[in-house]
């Protein structure tokens, strides 16, 4: 199965570059601002690279929490937006890009989440605990390493948010790239529980399965 | 012939009680293959309200609620009947939660109505007129503010008591405490009261019953604080205080207090079962105990039970109902039982039965219906304690049904024989719901 990977165009003229850098440093700067309540670690994303794939794990990643777990609890789903971000030279410079969306739910007879990616049904985790519905995710959105420049310093960035019970969701087959694209490239709203990690600096060649 | 509207079938358009009626498997909602809930391969027990307050809801809505139960947990279907009753409650916001059912595999939906941005409700809760004993009517405003509740009420009532009182009822509600599971209430009532002829005939009377405690009061104020407590779903417990003053009575100088301990456990659960069967069970017991230690200068205690059975299948349906009453000590007349009114006993004349009531009471009924057509048979009796019994029967026959564009309303038509040796007057009973 193909994960939604999107690999950035080379930029053609330096002005553009530079005014297109700029944006996008302003929006990295209004969108830190406007999302003051986002947990941001620069030590708590590891990536990994197998088979050709790049995956994070996050060991002190924990989303099931709060409002979204007590959601859980009361036996609603609960969507999940993942966004997977790898930066080439700068942290604004994305090269490639992974967006999923998980939804999980949690049976109130047996205790245990469930979790299916949107994108194919067919992908889904069964009886788990909270950390390992937490863990099946991470394990399930991954960009190509080949869409990755090789020898050059990488950041990775994940970002998670909550879908919030009013919001209007897409109807699970219509959930695609370009409405993910779409959620990610707005402000979450204040009460939105959402949560965003960073790597440090790594080289392709040097990551570890 | 008399014409009586009556509050039919208020059980259906009060909702506050679970709803365990009509199932549809194979209902056009249920999309179970679609939905990635792991619950959906659950089946709707029950659906109540978290609060275990009574709300009014239309009755397309409950028929929702119908077809959801007995069915798999079916997560759109859920949320789209939680915006429905959000709109039709104008609450701030409805959730749904499911909670482990009673068997296996079975889950209960409790609905979760947030009304922080508060709401006022205005309406005519119920409307019905008696050609020989005049209207009764309850119009109603309430004010919901997050779990508080104020309600005032203007009512006439001619049907209930033996006394026609008219008047005002000021109620406050806190709706939830400790998990829903408490609460609290604070009641004040003001009635001016008037009598049958017969009634006041048989106060003045040698027949004036010795168990009587007060005449002709001729208003009546009443103060209940009150907790209910939700022992264990459906189960509850209210227990309070009713202070109770008769005023304008004939050659008192001064009110007559009736202060009662007030106790009411009652259950009321439905269920469907397999095949589509419905069955309801409505049962409670309630205790009314006047004493000198509340400063009451009347002393007695009222004992009330009744037991309700419904069973229907498809479009069939039997419902039987057992009341039962004892009152010891001396009673004023609101407190005295009467039957032959709207409730039971219907096509007698409460006032011919006994005109200043009993405080002895059984009564029991069965109705059976087949669609829209309803057929009854009422027996009971009220007596005073040492005399003889005089067992009174009735059968009716009749139709009710919704309203249609008017979805909260039922309406019942029927027509009612008391059954005595001699001529046989037929009573025409029409009631609405709103």
């Amino acid at each position: 199965m193909t994960p939604l990977c999107l690999k950035r165009a080379p930029a053609a003229n330096p002005e553009t570059t530079g005014r297109a850098a700029r944006t996008q440093a302003a929006l990295v700067l209004l969108l830190a601002m406007g999302l003051g309540a986002m947990t941001v670690s620069s030590s708590g994303l590891l990536p990994h690279h197998a088979s050709g794939e790049v995956r994070v794990t996050a060991p002190g990643l924990h989303f099931l929490t709060g409002k979204s777990l007590s959601r859980l609890h009361d036996g609603a789903t609960v969507p999940f937006d993942f966004q997977l971000i790898i930066a080439s030279g700068s942290k604004n410079n994305v090269v490639a890009r992974a967006l999923e969306r998980f939804i999980i739910s949690y049976d109130v007879w047996e205790e245990k989440f469930s979790v299916v990616r949107v994108r194919d049904f067919h992908k889904s985790g069964m009886r788990l605990s909270a950390n390992g519905v937490e863990s099946w995710c991470l394990d399930n959105i991954f960009v190509q390493a080949a869409s990755l420049p090789a020898g050059q310093q990488l950041w990775a960035r994940l970002e998670i948010r909550a879908v919030e019970s009013r919001e209007t969701l897409p109807t699970d087959s219509g959930i695609n790239l370009a409405t993910l694209i779409e959620i990610f490239s707005r402000p979450s709203r204040p009460q939105q529980e959402r949560w965003s990690l960073e790597s440090a600096p790594f080289e392709l060649a040097s990551l570890k399965p | 012939m008399k014409l009586v509207l009556i509050p039919a079938l208020a059980a259906l358009t009060l909702l506050g009680q679970s709803q365990n009626l009509i199932p549809a498997p194979d209902s056009g909602e249920q999309d179970h293959a679609s939905d990635l809930n792991v619950n959906s391969r659950y089946t709707i027990e029950s659906i109540n309200f978290a609060d275990q307050r009574q709300y009014k809801l239309s009755t397309s809505a409950l028929e929702d609620i119908r077809r959801l139960i007995g069915a798999k947990v079916n997560t759109e279907a859920l949320d789209r009947l939680s915006q429905r009753i959000r709109a039709e409650l104008r609450a701030h916001e409805v959730t749904f939660k499911l909670t482990r059912g009673q068997k296996p595999e079975a889950v209960r939906v409790l609905i979760q109505v947030d009304q922080a941005a508060g709401v006022v409700d205005a309406s005519v809760a119920k409307l019905f007129y008696n050609s020989q004993q005049g209207f009764t009517g309850v119009g109603e405003v309430t004010a919901t503010l997050g779990s508080n509740a104020l309600t005032f009420r203007m009512l006439r009532d001619s049907d209930t008591l033996i006394e026609r009182y008219s008047g005002i009822q000021a109620r406050y509600d806190r709706l939830s405490l400790a998990d829903g599971r408490i609460r609290l209430g604070f009641e004040f009532d003001a009635y001016q009261d008037q009598y049958d002829p017969s009634t006041l005939a048989a106060l003045d009377g040698a027949s004036r019953p010795s168990s009587l405690g007060a005449g002709a009061y001729g208003s009546r104020l009443s103060y209940q604080p009150s907790a209910t407590f939700v022992l264990a779903a459906p189960l509850t417990l209210t227990v309070g205080l009713d202070f109770e003053q008769l005023g304008n009575l004939p050659m008192a100088a001064r009110p007559v207090s009736a202060n009662a301990v007030i106790n009411t456990l009652r259950y009321h659960q439905r269920w469907t079962g397999a095949g589509g069967n419905k069955q309801e069970l409505d049962a409670g017991y309630s205790l009314r105990a006047a004493t000198t230690l509340l400063g009451s200068g009347l002393a007695y205690t009222r004992h009330l039970a009744h037991a309700g059975y419904s069973y229907s299948r498809d479009a069939q349906s039997v419902e039987v109902t057992i009341v039962a009453g004892a009152i010891h000590g001396q009673a004023p007349l609101f407190e005295r039982f009467a039957i032959g009114d709207s409730a039971m006993l219907l096509g007698w004349n409460k006032y011919v039965l006994d005109p200043v009531g009993g405080n002895r009471l059984a009564y029991a009924s069965v109705k059976y219906g087949y669609h829209m057509m309803r057929v009854f048979y009422d027996t009971g009796s009220v007596w005073d304690q040492g005399k003889p019994a005089q067992v009174k029967q009735s059968v009716g026959v009749g139709v009710s049904g919704g309203l249609g564009v008017f979805e909260k309303g039922t309406f019942l038509l029927a027509l009612a024989f008391p059954l005595q040796q001699g001529s046989v007057t037929p009573v025409v009973i029409a009631g609405m719901n709103f």
